[in-house]
This record gives structure tokens, sequence and C-alpha cells, in this order.
């Protein structure tokens, strides 16, 4: 009767191969640097980049650091595009990652859950009637993910957004004097305007988003190691991305049967 | 006896006559005091130095000239009998000098000594020596310009404090107008007396001083005549003229006494330190009330590339001056003025080069309420969407993570 599983808890799956972990590796380093080397901006007055930024002359080796940064960040960007278009991979990546009404549905279906508001309510008598004929709000457990779940297809797209955002309004500081021949001041203020802001935007979603994540929420503390070995193993995958899991146990179980058919 | 002998009898009686009293009374010659004086241990009752410097005195401009010692120690031409009294009249120089007995009578130094304020009573003697005066052009005169300074230092160091604290005084020692008296030997540059005068020196608070505010732009033209003529056509120096007293000064950019070239890292007008100048009014609030110009101007600078790269030491961005100019600031309604709309191409085309007019289209270093075109202050609207927008954001992942952490943790706790 027992049948050995199709899928062993310890079987290793390779979530991220070295292609997409480079690029993980190379957009940490660009964003840090960038962030390092951008904040003082922002921040002109706080005391430790003041320590960290002592001098003119350091001044501006902090912005050829922050322009040579850049610059990677972009290759990067372009590797990545070039890497999803033409790889069979990126391209089952790049379609597991368009975000779909569902993740908005598991989002909400999350923190209903996490909030556990409607248990309470369902358990003590109220609206019953409305529970029993939409078992959805109820919240009952937590939501299936896929390959990529909402959270994750939010970090990429903020990150996809805020890139494009920061390449577009950098470039038009970087040279200023063609933003300046292309839009009057007040445009070009904006540019400044944005680019700081967006800055301050992704740093504090990925210090605050991401960090909590893969590093802080007890299903990976202290930290997923995906990033660095690309490895996931069937029971991770079971747990937490129990969908993916049922298609490649989907995709076994068929070739078992065309097998000993 | 002829009569060319009774001729020669007489003139010879009334020579005697004539000089008799004057011989009876003699010490009379330098050699006579020099006698005892030239004794370097000579010293009076209460111990006070009484030597004289023969070579010294010889060597003076009074002692080239022929002046002997009672021409100028005039209680000295009666006395017999030696020793002297030790105890004579000060010498009055101004019985030659009156011109300068005059001015001098109207000093501060004067004035202190009147009053009675003997620690800072000063004469003659004390800024130009007795016995070995030497002509100002002298290399070895107290007075001559390379050596001035340490002669009023001598006093205004230490001895004498300033209202404006220790060091005030000294920090001439670093400016620029006395290295180049020091290093090249520039005795055009301003020492001590071309700011202050010498004889007639008074307080600055005196309306009458050279370096009064009345007075100071006036001291500084002086020499830079040009600088004068630039700043009295700029804004300042209009209101300047007008009498009106908040109007900054060249002290009060420049500092005082260590005035640096804005080259020197030092200088309080040095390109990074240029704001910290000009926000001292520009930033005041009652002054900005009290005249109709803008705040806040520091801060939105400083919120600026220019500015926060000026903070942290870059000195190739631009400062007020870069934009504004210095000593012939005008308004920005002014056409003459460097940041007027049809100037600002060419103003900040000097570090932009091919800046087009787009330069013109928009506010620099503007707060949002002192912006009158609509759309100039769409940067700003930008800035509150986004502020606005990373709060929400920020708040709901907030809340979203601590529902997460909250039921995992209690759903382990159940477990366990």
């Amino acid at each position: 009767m027992d049948s050995p599983p199709l899928i062993r808890d310890d079987e290793v799956f390779l979530r991220m191969n070295l292609a997409e972990r480079i690029q993980h590796w190379v957009l940490i380093g660009t964003f840090f640097l960038l962030i390092i080397t951008g904040l003082p901006l922002f921040f002109y007055d706080v005391r430790i980049f003041r320590w960290l930024i002592p001098s003119g002359r350091s001044f501006a080796v902090r912005g050829v650091i922050h322009r040579v940064a850049a610059l990677l960040m972009i290759a990067n960007v372009i590797a990545h595009v070039v890497y999803t278009a033409t790889t069979h991979r990126g391209r089952e990546n790049f379609k597991a990652m368009i975000p779909r009404w569902q993740d908005v549905k598991d989002a909400v279906g999350l923190f209903g859950y996490n909030l556990g508001l409607s248990r309470f309510l369902y358990r003590h008598g109220f609206g019953r009637k409305f529970f029993n004929h939409r078992p959805y709000w109820l919240f009952e457990n937590r939501p299936l993910y896929g390959r990529y779940n909402f959270i994750e297809k939010f970090e990429y797209w903020a990150l996809a957004w805020g890139t494009a955002v920061m390449i577009v309004s950098g470039f038009f500081m970087w040279n200023v004097e063609l933003s300046l021949r292309l839009f009057p001041l007040w445009v070009h203020d904006i540019f400044i305007i944005v680019h700081g802001y967006e800055a301050i935007l992704a740093f504090l979603a990925v210090i605050i988003w991401h960090m909590y994540n893969v590093h802080l929420s007890p299903e990976v503390f202290p930290m997923s190691k995906v990033w660095l070995n690309g490895k996931i193993t069937g029971r991770d995958l079971r747990l937490l991305h129990p969908l993916e899991y049922e298609r490649i146990l989907e995709e076994r179980r068929k070739t078992l049967s065309t097998e000993v058919l | 006896m002829t009569r060319g002998e009774a001729k020669r009898v007489c003139t010879l009686s009334w020579a005697v006559l004539v000089l008799l009293p004057f011989a009876l009374a003699a010490p009379q010659t330098d050699a006579d005091c020099l006698a005892c004086h030239e004794d370097k241990e000579l010293k009076s009752e209460t111990g006070r130095a009484m030597s004289v410097d023969r070579a010294g005195f010889e060597m003076s401009i009074h002692g080239q000239a022929g002046i002997s010692c009672v021409d100028c120690h005039l209680d000295l031409r009666k006395t017999k009998d030696y020793p002297h009294d030790s105890l004579l009249n000060p010498v009055s120089c101004g019985e030659c000098h009156e011109a300068a007995l005059r001015e001098f009578a109207t000093s501060i130094h004067q004035k202190a000594s009147a009053e009675g304020q003997a620690r800072i009573a000063v004469g003659c003697k004390d800024c130009h020596g007795s016995h070995e005066i030497r002509p100002k052009d002298d290399f070895d005169s107290l007075t001559f310009p390379l050596n001035l300074p340490a002669t009023c230092e001598k006093c205004h160091l230490e001895a004498v404090p300033s209202k404006k604290g220790a060091g005030f005084i000294g920090g001439y020692n670093r400016s620029a107008h006395f290295k180049a008296l020091e290093k090249s030997g520039l005795t055009m540059s301003a020492n001590c007396s071309h700011c202050h005068g010498a004889h007639n020196i008074t307080a600055v608070a005196d309306p009458g001083s050279l370096v009064s505010r009345k007075n100071i732009i006036k001291t500084c033209g002086t020499c830079h005549v040009g600088i004068q003529k630039s700043y009295l056509e700029g804004v300042h120096g209009l209101d300047y003229v007008k009498g009106i007293k908040d109007v900054p000064v060249c002290t009060d950019c420049h500092s005082e006494h260590d005035i640096l070239s804005p080259e020197d890292v030092n200088s309080s007008v040095y390109a990074t330190k240029v704001a910290q100048v000009c926000s001292r009014c520009h930033d005041d609030l009652a002054l900005s009330r009290q005249y109709g110009f803008l705040t806040s101007r520091l801060k939105t600078y400083s919120e600026s590339f220019h500015g926060t790269a000026a903070r942290f030491g870059e000195i190739r961005v631009a400062n007020c001056a870069s934009c504004h100019g210095y000593h012939d600031i005008r308004a920005s309604s002014d056409p003459k003025s460097t940041i007027h709309k049809n100037n600002l191409p060419a103003t900040c085309g000097q570090c932009h080069p091919g800046a087009s007019r787009h330069f013109a289209e928009g506010r620099v270093h503007s707060s949002p309420e002192q912006v009158e075109t609509a759309k100039y202050r769409a940067s700003h609207v930008v800035k509150n969407v986004y502020v606005i927008i990373i709060s929400v954001i920020i708040v709901v992942m907030v809340i979203f993570i601590a529902a997460d952490f909250l039921r995992r943790i209690l759903r382990e706790e159940k477990r366990g």
C-alpha cells in the first residue's frame, strides 16, 4: 500500500538558478551602494553621514560611486530582461510573476487569517448566514500560494517600478544640462524630488517588507538560504508554495501513470 | 684805543653778557648727560632703569637732527646740581609735534589717560619709543608698517582685553592683510593704523572712528576702491547710504581682524561657508519681515544639491555668491541682477555650459508659499504626495507584518 512518496520532504528543488542568484547578488550590492551614497543627500544633517563623508573630495567620490553603482544596476536590469526573454525558465518565471486577481484575494485572505476576527465572530454566533454562504470571508486557513506568492510579486513589481523611476529621474539629474534643454526647471525639480522620495520608499520597503519576509518571519528565521544556494526542500515547497508543489506532484503522477501504461 | 679796537671790545662784552647765563646754567651738552646715563646699571631710587643707549639715540631721528637731551627734558635746562632731581616732568612731544598732539587729544588713548584709567593710559613713547625713535619709514621704527602690529599688540594682545573676547585682536595675525605684510613685506597692506588711524584712534562705537559703521566702507575703500564702488551700487550699498543700520558692511561678512582670502578654508566667505554668513540675516524672521525679503534661505539652499554638496565641503558647487554676486548683489527684479530671469541662463551657464532659457522657468530654492506661479509649485506637490504615499504604504506594511508575526508566534505557542 505504502508506495514511496512522489516528492520526498528532503528532496532538493532549484528555486533560483545561478544566473538568477547572480542577478540578485548584483542587485543587493548596487542597491546598498546606491542607498549609502545617496541617502546623505537626503539627510544632509545627520551626523553619521557627515562622518562617512568628511570632506568635499570624499563627497565627489561619493558621486562617482553612486553613478558607477547605477550603471551596474542598469546593466543588471538589462541582463535580467534579456535572461527573462530568452530562456525558457525565464519566461516561465515571468508568467508565474504576472499579478492576478487571486493575489489580491490572497493578500486579503492572509491578513484576514492573521487577524482572526471573522473566525472569532463566527464562533460567537455573529453573521453565521453570511459566512456559511461565503466561506472565503471566514479566513479559516492561510491562502495557498503558487510559485510566487503575492508578497514576492509585490516586491518584484515594486522593484521594477522603482528602478524605472530611479533610472529615468537619475539619468536627467546626471545630465542636468540635457534635462534643462528638454524641460523647464520646474520639471527638473520634480525629477529631483521623485529620485529622493522614491529612494526613501524603496529603502523602507526593502528594510521592512523584504527583510521581514526573508529574515524575521518565523517561517524562515533567521534567513531563507535560497538567495545563497538557490535550493528549496520538498518540505518547504509543500509548506510555502503548496500550489507549485501540487503541480509538480501532478506532473509526476502523470509521468508515472504513462510509464505504468 | 682805536676805533676798531673799541668796537671789538664792545662786541665781545655783548657776547659775554648775552651768553654768560647760558654758560653758567649749562649741563648742557649731551655728553654731560651721558656721562652718567650711559651707565647701563643706572637706576632711580624706585628702581627704574635710567640708562640711555648712546648709539640708539645718536641714530634716532632726533639725534640725527642734532636735538639734544635738554630740548626735550626741558626742566633740566636750568639745573646746575648733579645728580639732578630724580623726578622730571614728562617730556611733552607736543611742544614741537603740535598737529600730532591735537589729533591725540581726541583719541581713546588720551581719553583713557585723562579719565585716570592708568592701566591703559598711553603716551607718545608707548608707541614711538623714547630715545631711539626712528622715522616711520625706517625699518627699525616701531611704527614702520611691518613693525606696527607688534607695537600695538604689546598691549592689545593680552593686557587690554577686547569686548569681543580674547584673541579677537590677535586674529589680525592670521589675516590676509598681515600675511601680505609679513610674508611679502607689502607695506601698503592694511596694518592697525590704516583702518584705525594713528594719533586720533577712537572706539568703534564713536561715529567719528574710521572703523565705525558710518566710515568703514570708506576706510576699506581707501585701498579696495573698486569694491567700494561696486558695493555702493548693490542693494546693500544703496541701503547703507540711506543710513539703514541692519545692512551688512564689509566687516559683517569678511569679519574684522582675521580677514582672509575667500580661497582660504578658514575664511568666513570660503565657498562652503558663505551660506552661513548670508543666512545670519537672510534666515532672520524679524529682519525679513522688516525689510520684506524671503526667509528660509539656508534651509532651502541646503536641501538643494548645491547646498547639500557645499555642506559636505564640496567647493565646486554654487554658493550664494556664485549666483547672486557678492559686493553688488541686486534684487532679482533689477535687469542688471545676475539672477534676473533674462540673465539666469548666463549665470547658470558659468557652470552648466549651454544653459538655456529653461533654467529660468522655475524657482530656485523656494518654499512652496513663496512661489506664486502654480506650475512652479509642482515639485512641492509631488513631494507632499510622496510623503502621503510613503506614510500609508509603510503603515500598511507594518500592520500587515505585525499581524503575520503575532499570528505565527501565537500558533507556535499553542503548538508548544
